[in-house]
């Protein structure tokens, strides 16, 4: 058998569970702080809450709006999500499986601008946003974001794979293009919208330059702009700012546990290919 | 396969030109009315400056009613904010407060201003349009392309395009001449009323400078410098009658001058702050772009099977082709235009450069230290993907126990930055930190993590390995899964041993994914931000200043886009030449086998 016996198993495992330890280290401190005393954080105690202080949560998610921070996030990161999805299986069909004059070019011109850094066009985008109004507003936050040039490829890649047959036999039917699409191509590629969509979301959920610049008020405010913000007004309350971020990981994470299938082939096809 | 030809396509060329002519008509008309506005809206200001300046309702009504005539009503403190096409202005908070809404110019008559030259021009191509796309209809079916009319339709566009602008350029001089007149009325009216000059100049709310003060220039006058200059050297300035407006060059720019009594008032031109020439030239270009779209069509409609296939490929596109478009293609050029600017957010309007940012930028030391610390803090990606690949290597094949273990390493990657950024500052606070309790107790020195410009940026570069490891090892494990057993098997038949293995088997097996990793990385690595920003803030001493953090604050902390803007292209330029060295790299490591 090949390499694959570098290391006995147990070896391995220990050595697996170790980097997971590392890994995921700063979020356990980062729970166990979450329940500690304010002035219990400062007095070099044990690693373990005293008495877990469960009230910390309700008090650091109130002392500022975090439940609209959450709201503004889950609009934020759904809509950017939708928008992605069906701009890129639109636009990833026509370049898997239309001929028209320029296509080629055109995939070309999209995928150099996945090189472009965001901080490029990141001036002239918010001065856009203001010309418009469009500051402190849903759709400032959300228009710039609803196209994915890597979502784009993915979708054009996964078409790819789809057998011609199955279009060829909607076609002799009497479909059109966008029928096929529709009824035929679309609902084959779910596993690949599903990749799509999540990346999607999580990315515009992690998401803290642009929103920072185009929101003013702590109505329009998203979570990881609120964990920022929080960070510098309570600089020395561990245990709230603690708090605060398990709130900002957790749904992430939950999302990340019954998805992660999902997530484990997006990386895939983007690491091989 | 010369199927029917739907009539009402052959007409689209000349609706859709005439649609892209109608849109630069409204673009000029749309940019002068909003001018009228706002000089109505100074005028309300100096109105309203002079009305305080003249203390008390009754003479207060008399000064406004002799500066504006008809065109200020004075209204109740009340009802001031819903007048139709006029501005409203809250004066002084001595008096009964009152609003003066003043009657914008020429706000009745805004068809009949349209230039006559391109609405003829606009009537023509369309007229023209429509006759080719009628006899068409009529005549034998051809494929050529219409290359002639798509030409005149561009021409028209271009043409109608130059001719409104020119006409809002000359409405919005004799706009800012007005402006500057109504300022020069309003000083006379504040002297006339006995105030001292330099209160009275205040009136007109714009710059000024007394007769003695243009050759020599003092803090005191609001008036910049090079147009005090300007007007001092300027043969009108001796000729000209009080309140007469005149121009004069300065600055890169024309401001309109008007004096009363010794005290000169210079506006910079409307025609510089809101010239409408950028909007045109877009919407000449899209115009152009429909027409020649439609155009296209109307040559595919004898092909009715090509046609509805291009209408479907577009379809299809539209969303994602206008969105990249508008936002990022678009406006990769507009930050190329800003870079060429001083452009800052609270002048009026920004001034041409040319690549003196560029040039500035190269001798900036701080900026230079940005793109040091960047590079710096990009060595943590060589050092992450080693540490991956070992354990990958070391871990492989383990699908089971990888299974539970992804949460665990995937965690830092996809999660929130602020949240990771606050518990790291948590873990590496000085005093109270985890790290440094842990140091004490086994008897060692404490670090400062991030409080000295020594460590800080080694901090943050260890914390960078710990967001991108895990992600990597998964795909270091997808990409070793990809690697054909029998290689192996091959190598060791040939008396490989196991470096041997990894440097001719496993190393070349994983390129792609190597080579894929370490761009996006670098890529991702040269725009840290999040981690920066929540918990440095750059320092300390600006130890841990990097590139995107460098630009933020340029732009929205010193409102110097236009500094910023090249700041972000000199960064693009970095980043590409290095994706560009990793491809040549790569390239010539396959050629040497």
């Amino acid at each position: 058998m090949a390499d694959r016996a570098v290391a006995p198993r147990t070896a391995r495992g220990l050595l697996l569970a170790a980097a997971c330890l590392v890994m995921a280290a700063p979020f356990a401190w980062m729970a166990l702080t979450s329940l500690m005393g304010q002035l219990e954080v400062f007095a070099g105690g044990g690693l373990l809450p005293r008495t877990p202080r469960w009230s910390n949560y309700p008090e650091a998610l109130t002392v500022q709006p975090f439940g609209r921070y959450f709201l503004n996030s889950l609009v934020f990161a759904t809509a950017v999500a939708a928008g992605q999805v069906a701009t890129s299986t639109t636009a990833g069909y026509a370049f898997a499986r239309l001929d028209f004059p320029g296509r080629d070019g055109l995939f070309m011109l999209f995928l150099s601008t996945m090189m472009v850094p965001a901080v490029v066009v990141l001036i002239p985008r918010f001065l856009m946003i203001e010309a418009l109004g469009w500051i402190d507003t849903y759709q400032g936050l959300i228009s710039t974001e609803l196209v994915s040039v890597w979502g784009i490829f993915l979708m054009r890649q996964y078409f790819r794979t789809v057998p011609r047959e199955l279009e060829d036999a909607a076609r002799v039917d009497g479909a059109g293009r966008v029928r096929i699409f529709w009824s035929v191509a679309l609902p084959l590629a779910k596993p690949a919208v599903a990749t799509l969509g999540l990346f999607a979301f999580v990315d515009a959920w992690k998401n803290l330059l642009w929103p920072l610049l185009v929101t003013r008020s702590m109505e329009m405010r998203v979570v990881e702009v609120g964990i920022a913000a929080f960070h510098s007004t309570y600089e020395i309350n561990w245990p709230y700012q603690m708090a605060a971020g398990v709130a900002a990981v957790l749904p992430i994470a939950l999302l990340f546990l019954f998805t992660q299938r999902y997530f484990v082939r997006g990386i895939q096809l983007e690491g091989i290919r | 396969m010369s199927g029917a030809r739907p009539p009402a396509l052959a007409a689209l060329a000349a609706v859709v030109l005439a649609a892209g002519l109608a849109l630069v008509l409204a673009i000029a008309a749309g940019r002068v009315q909003s001018v009228r506005v706002a000089a109505a809206e100074a005028e309300g200001r100096m109105a309203a400056a002079l009305w305080e300046e003249a203390g008390g309702a009754q003479s207060g009504a008399r000064a406004v009613g002799g500066l504006l005539g008809e065109r200020a009503t004075i209204l109740g403190a009340g009802d001031g904010g819903d007048r139709a096409g006029a501005y409203a202005y809250e004066a002084g908070a001595l008096d009964p407060a009152a609003w003066i809404a003043v009657e914008p110019h020429g706000a009745d008559g805004l068809p009949g201003t349209l230039p006559g030259g391109a609405l003829a021009i606009a009537l023509a191509g369309a007229a023209l349009v429509a006759g080719w796309a009628a006899r068409r209809r009529r005549g034998p079916v051809s494929s050529r392309y219409p290359r002639g009319i798509a030409l005149l339709s561009l021409g028209c566009v271009a043409l109608a395009a130059a001719i409104a602008g020119r006409w809002a350029d000359g409405e919005l001089r004799s706009l800012s001449a007005a402006t500057a007149a109504r300022g020069a009325q309003a000083v006379e009216l504040a002297l006339a009323g006995g105030a001292d000059p330099a209160r009275a100049a205040r009136v007109a709310h714009l710059p000024w400078a007394e007769d003695g003060a243009l050759e020599a220039t003092s803090e005191q006058w609001t008036m910049p410098a090079g147009v005090a200059a300007a007007i001092a050297a300027s043969p009108d300035r001796a000729g000209q009658p009080a309140g007469a407006p005149y121009t004069v060059e300065a600055d890169g720019a024309t401001w309109h001058v008007a004096h009363a009594a010794d005290v000169h008032l210079a506006f910079l031109g409307y025609e510089r702050t809101a010239s409408p020439a950028l909007a045109l030239a877009a919407a000449a270009a899209l115009a152009a772009l429909l027409v020649a779209l439609a155009l296209h069509l109307v040559q595919l409609a004898p092909r009715p099977r090509a046609l509805r296939r291009m209408l479907a490929a577009w379809g299809l596109l539209a969303p994602a082709a206008t969105l990249i478009l508008a936002f990022t293609l678009g406006p990769l050029l507009f930050s190329l235009w800003i870079s060429l600017h001083e452009w800052r957010l609270i002048d009026p309007a920004p001034l041409f450069l040319g690549l003196d940012n560029y040039a500035a930028l190269l001798a900036d030391g701080e900026w230079g230290s940005a793109i040091g610390n960047t590079a710096l803090f990009t060595l943590h990606v060589p050092a992450a993907m080693a540490v991956a690949l070992a354990l990958a290597l070391l871990t492989r094949g383990s699908r089971r126990a990888m299974r539970w273990a992804r949460l665990a390493l995937f965690l830092p990657g996809i999660t929130s930055v602020a949240a990771i950024a606050v518990v790291w500052k948590w873990l590496l606070s000085d005093r109270y930190g985890l790290l440094n309790r842990g140091l004490e107790r086994v008897g060692l020195d404490s670090v400062p993590w991030l409080t000295s410009p020594d460590t800080a940026l080694v901090s943050l570069m260890m914390i960078g390995i710990w967001m991108v490891v895990g992600y990597q090892i998964v795909v270091f494990q997808a990409g070793l899964a990809a690697i054909p057993r029998d290689w192996y098997d091959a190598a060791r038949v040939d008396g490989a041993g196991p470096w041997q293995r990894f440097r001719h088997v496993t190393l070349p097996g994983l390129r792609h994914t190597l080579f894929f990793v370490l761009v996006t990385s670098v890529i991702g690595s040269f725009q840290v931000f999040g981690l920066v920003y929540v918990m440095t803030e750059g320092g300390p001493l600006g130890a841990t200043d990097v590139a995107v953090y460098h630009i933020y604050r340029e732009a929205w902390e010193f409102l110097q886009f236009g500094n910023a803007a090249a700041m972000s292209w000199m960064l693009f330029a970095v980043v590409f030449a290095a994706t560009w060295l990793h491809f040549r790299f790569l390239d010539t490591r396959r050629a040497h086998g």
